[in-house]
Parts: C-alpha cells; structure tokens; sequence
C-alpha cells in the first residue's frame, strides 16, 4: 500500500520527526523516519477511527504516535486486511449528506414512534410488575393538600352523600383489583364542578358536580370514567411514562443545551398526548362498564356535554380544537355526541 | 517575561503570537450530529457516550496550533461507565423524592462532599484525555482544594450577601487554572482579584439597572395608559400598553443577552488572556459586539430552525473563540516534555465527566 506522509511523536517531547507509514499486506505496519524505522504487527498499533479530515493518529504500544492527514489510504489498508470496524461505516454515513438528511427523517419517525408506541408500552409492562402498594404510596398527602389549598368541606346532605356512596361501593367491590377505593366529597367553590381520583383510590366528587346531574346514572357514569384511571393505574403509568420521555429527552437534546426553549416544551407536548389517552382508556372503560349494568352510555355523554358548556361558557363543545395538541383532555367533541337529543326516558 | 518570538501575524487575528486556529466547519459537522443523533435514538440513549466522543473528537481535531491540531483520548465505554454510574445515583433519588421524601434528604451532605471530589475527578478526566504533539494535559488538584475553591469560598460569597463573589469565582478559577498542566509545565493564572471584581460588578450593576427600568416603566406605561383611556381598569390599562411592553420586552431580552455575552467575554479573557504556561503566555482577544452578535443569532437560528440551526451555531462560537486566541511561546515549541504519569484508575473520573461539569474556561 501506498505509504503515507506524517509526523512522528515519541510522547517524550513535543518535537515533530517527519516520517512515513505504511500498513504491508502481510499485516505488518512499517514506519521509517530520518535515519531510523520501526516494524511492529497491525494488531500492536492501535489506528483512531475515522472523523471528517480530522488527523488520523496511529498509536504504538510505547505511547509514540504517528499522524496523517492522509486519512484514504490508511482505510483502504485496513479495509485490504479486513479490519473493518462500525466507526468506518459511521464515518462515511457522516460524509454524505443524503444520508444525513435521510438520518433527520429517521430521528423524527423513530422518536415519535418511541413515544406514542414503546414508551406507554413499557409503561405498562412496569405497572403491571409493580404491586398495587406503590399507587397508596404515589400522592398519599395529595387529598390533604387539596383539602389545605382548594377545597370546602361538602355541604350535600348526609341522606345524598350516603346514597351515592352506596352505590360506589356496589361499583368497586366486585372489582377486587387490589385498590382500596373510596368516595370523598367537597365543594369546590362555583364552577367546581369536577370529579377525579388518586392513584391511591379515592375518587373525590364536588358538590357542583352532584348537582349539575340531572340524574344519578349521570353522576354513576363519572364515577365510572374515574375508576377507570385508578383500575388502569394511570396515575402510576403517567409517571413512569414522564421519567421515560425525560431521559430520551436528556439523550437526545441533551447536548443542545438550555439555548433552545423549544426542546424544553416537548417533554410537556408529550405529556398532554400521554394524558388525553389515558382520558380516553377511561372514557372505554365507563362506558364499557355502564352498558354491561344495563345504564345507557349517553347519560355519561350527556353529562360531559353539560362540563363542557359550563367551561366554555355555554357555547358548546369543542371550541377548544385549536389548543387540540396541548390539552390533557381530548376535545369534548371527540368523547361525546353532544347533538344527541336529552336521553329519552 | 515578555519576550515574544517575532511571529508572522495571521491577518484574521487581531492577537498577537501564534494564533490557534480551527477548520471547523458547520455543515461537516451537522452531519457528525445528525447521523450520531440517529445511532443515539435507535439505541435508545447508549450511543450518545460514543456520539459525545465523535463531536469532541471533530472539534479537537479541527482546532490547531503552530500546525498541529489537538487530541481528544477519551473513548465512548469510558463515558457510557461513568454515564451508567450517574444514571443510577439519579434514578435513586429521583424514587427517593417521589415515593421517600425525607430519606431524600440524605442526598444533601451526599452532594454538599460529593461536589468537590465530582470536579477533581471530572477536571482530571478531561485533561488527561486531551493532547497536543502527544503530550498530554493533567490535573494535580486536591479535594481539600476543591472543597476551599467551591465550598469555602461559596460560603464566604454568601454570608457577605453576594458581595464577595467575585472573589469565589477568582478562587475557584486560580484552583482550576494553576493545577492544570501541559506535561510538565503548570498553567498560571495571570488575571488580578481586582480585574475579577471589576468585570463582576459591571455585568451585575448593567443588570440590577435592567431591572430598575423595567419595575419603573412598566407601572408607568399603565398609569399613562389609564390616563389616556380614561379607565381605571387595570387590564385596560395593560391592554393599551401592550405594544409598549413587547418592546420592553424585547428590550430585555436583548439586555439580557449583552450582560451574558459581557460577562463571558470578560471572563474568558482574564483567564486565557495573559494565562502563563512556563515562560510562554497564552493570550485571548474576545470582542462584546461580536459575541453578542454571535450569541443572538444562534439563538434566533436555533428558534427559526427548531435546533436544527445547532451544528453551526456551536461551530460559529469555537470558532470565534479559537480564532481569538493566540500563543507567545518562549522560545521552541518543540522542548515542552510530557509528565510521566501514571495510568490511574479511571471509574471516579469517568463518573465526573458524566455530570459534564463545566467550568467555563
């Protein structure tokens, strides 16, 4: 092979020593300098992969380097003596640019395909390891902060509160699922009217809520969409779902830095399309639930319709369409027929 | 001391001595990050240790002096090692915070001892993998001194109310400067406390007067406003301000920028500017407008561009500031004599650089 130009360093000094390299086909690498040379096996030196026309530097056993900028025929020599390493086929990759616009194209699919698909799936595959104790222990304060912040004690009558609660536990008790459900009332004050539960179990209902119903299968079909979530342990999977796309996230705009505020919106982009499927599992399993009991699964239609107008200040649904991407809950519209005619009874 | 070598002068480079040079370029480099990125994402964060060696590698390479370029030494299982380590202390705490807030609290004597050995231990890493003429960098400081430079000093900064920080950050640079070697010859810091004093209490006074025009203005804009619109209807009268705020805004924004570019420059000149290797000097010229300038529109590349602007926007900043530097060497360049170090045991060093600790020389 052709010998190549470079400079000799012994390690010692910073003297540069003009000298040549070449790499035989017998494996031998043979560098001569002025006035002396040295012959050692290709499998003593140790060659620095390929990067763009960064020098190539060639590494003896005594810590002496050779340098080149003659990066071809060095990968010509070693591709002859099939040493072919990755690095070889990433240095080329890195010299086209084809394939590197081609790689943008592959990052995007593949990290979106990451998020929707992989991620949850691990998700749940963890969950579904970890015991149900886990979710007791995820928020346990979470009620009393609420309580401390937010909200009032409940002022429904004893006579209701019992009632619903009741039914809740006709609802839970057949699940045996390992969760220790239970129903908390509050009031959260005008335009409270809200239900959701805690990983640990309690589902918490607001007065305002109890009585924008219009019947008790209505507040039935809420309590059902929330044990939804805490039957499919979605406060769980939401955080191991978030730790997931926070670490891909560190690999992979960990090096562009604090600069771009952009990349630090994407983790929360991301957690809203987490949420609003987890939204939506919840909504399956309600309305699931309401038709295996015989309720009509509009009464839970009809009562969303009823949340929506009351948040978007009675104009109906779905006018929350443009901020679809950054909302934790899918757009009304999408959840419920809110044309259908009042349930007929 | 100042005996420089007549040197010929590169004509971009308004530093005198040898200039350091670099061939970086952004495009040859996009496409080292772009295809590294994919590796990263397919194999789901591991090939990002291999990726980081790749980059550093590139700029090493392409940045020179006297005609040869430097080296980076560092190899990706020595960063996937110290990353794996790394990622394990955070998943702890992480857990720890989430599910046992107060056994949590045993991370902060944990960080508050852990933080000195973290910077000799990553320090060291990055300056025996880095060489020029196959003589390598080294480290010599001690935990005891880091522990003074990062957490005494702090602590002297912080029961005077901040007015001593200036005097932290000249410890911790000296601490940094003056144990770092180039074979056998020590670097020396040559900037004065006073110079340190002087470039801190600029950039912090420009920034407290940022803020005085700002808590003055804003309030102002709404008392005209509601005067104007005859309304006391405080969002009225911020409505009525609106175009007025976006251009404080702005202002700020820009602001904001010239004190972070002021004070980079400031700092990387002291430190470089001057800095002594033996009886040879190194020197560094940053100008303010043109870093600012640098720095506002890698900012606006990156925002138009999604980040995809970020190959060349790091690729502009090296550049700058190789090309600002310059070496007054003593005499040869060739009789500087490497250390014989000993090749120590690497799993600490390897953990500090995980935490890319940056000490913004």
């Amino acid at each position: 092979v052709t010998p190549v130009q470079g400079r000799f360093f012994d390690g010692k000094t910073t003297a540069a020593h003009a000298a040549t390299l070449s790499i035989g086909a017998d494996g031998f690498v043979r560098i001569e300098g002025d006035g002396w040379e040295r012959s050692v096996r290709l499998d003593e030196v140790e060659i620095s992969d390929r990067i763009a026309s960064v020098p190539r530097r060639v590494r003896f056993a005594d810590g002496a380097v050779f340098e080149t900028h003659e990066n071809d025929p060095i990968d010509e020599a070693l591709l002859g003596l099939g040493r072919h390493t990755f690095h070889h086929d990433v240095a080329r990759w890195e010299r086209h640019w084809p394939i590197a616009l081609a790689s943008l194209v592959l990052i995007v699919v593949a990290s979106w395909a990451f998020v929707r698909y992989g991620i949850p799936a691990i998700a749940t595959v963890a969950a579904r390891v970890l015991p149900p104790a886990v979710d007791r222990a995820i928020g346990a304060e979470g009620l009393e902060i609420l309580d401390r912040t937010f909200f009032e004690p409940s002022k429904l009558p004893a006579a209701r509160r019992a009632a619903l609660t009741a039914r809740f536990r006709a609802m839970t008790a057949p699940l045996e699922d390992g969760h220790d459900y239970r129903l908390e009332f509050r009031s959260a004050g005008e335009d409270g009217a809200n239900a959701f539960a805690l990983p640990s179990g309690i589902v918490v209902l607001t007065d305002e809520l109890v009585a924008l119903a219009e019947k008790d299968d209505e507040i039935i079909a809420v309590l059902a969409h929330e044990i939804g979530h805490v039957r499919g342990r979605h406060g769980l999977r939401m955080i191991l779902q978030s730790a997931g796309v926070s670490v891909l996230a560190l690999a992979v705009l960990g090096d562009l830095g604090s600069a771009s505020a952009l990349a630090a919106m994407i983790p929360a982009l991301i957690h809203a399309q987490h949420s609003r499927a987890f939204e939506t599992e919840a909504d399956e399993f309600a309305k699931q639930w309401l038709r295996e009991h015989d309720i009509d699964p509009r009464s839970f239609d009809a009562m969303l319709c009823r949340l929506a107008e009351g948040e978007s200040g009675g104009d109906g649904d779905g006018d929350d369409d443009r901020f679809d991407f950054l909302s934790s809950h899918p757009p009304t519209s999408q959840r419920a027929q809110c044309a259908t005619p009042p349930v007929a009874e | 001391m100042q005996q420089s070598v007549a040197l010929p002068a590169s004509a971009a480079a308004s530093v005198s001595g040898m200039p350091f040079e670099s061939r970086a370029n952004g495009g040859e480099y996009f496409r080292i990050w772009i295809v590294n990125l994919l590796l990263t994402v397919i194999t789901l964060g591991i090939y990002s240790a291999w990726a980081k060696v790749r980059s550093l590698r590139y700029f090493y390479g392409t940045t020179s002096l006297d005609g040869t370029a430097f080296e980076y030494h560092g190899t990706g299982m020595q960063i996937l090692k110290g990353r794996l380590i790394a990622f394990g202390v955070l998943a702890i705490y992480s857990l720890l915070t989430q599910f046992a807030p107060l056994l949590a609290l045993i991370f902060i004597p944990i960080f508050f001892f852990g933080l000195p050995w973290v910077i000799v231990k990553a320090r060291t890493f990055q300056m025996r993998v880095s060489s020029w003429r196959n003589v390598r960098f080294n480290f010599h400081g001690t935990y005891g001194g880091a522990m003074a430079a990062y957490i005494g000093w702090y602590l002297v900064a912080a029961i005077t109310a901040g007015i001593l920080t200036p005097l932290w950050i000249h410890k911790r640079t000296q601490y940094i400067v003056d144990n770092t070697s180039f074979g056998a010859e020590r670097f020396r810091l040559a900037a004065t406390l006073g110079r340190f004093f002087a470039f801190c209490y600029i950039a912090a006074g420009i920034g407290l007067a940022v803020v005085i025009v700002i808590a003055v203005a804003i309030p102002a804009l709404m008392v005209a406003g509601s005067a104007g619109g005859a309304s006391a209807d405080p969002t009225a009268a911020l409505l009525s301000a609106g175009p007025m705020l976006i251009v404080i805004g702005l202002l700020t924004f820009l602001a904001l920028f010239a004190i972070v570019a002021y004070y980079e420059r400031s700092f990387t000149n002291a430190v470089f500017d001057g800095l002594e290797l033996g009886d040879h000097r190194v020197r560094c010229n940053l100008k303010f407008g043109r870093l600012f300038f640098i720095y506002l529109t890698n900012v606006l590349g990156m925002a138009v561009t999604l980040g995809l602007f970020y190959p060349w926007a790091r690729v502009r900043m090296l550049r700058y500031q190789v090309e600002s530097m310059g070496f007054e060497p003593s005499g040869s360049l060739d009789k500087l004599v490497a250390d014989n170090q000993a090749a120590s045991s690497a799993i600490g060093e390897e953990f500090g650089e995980a935490f890319d600790v940056n000490f913004g020389l």
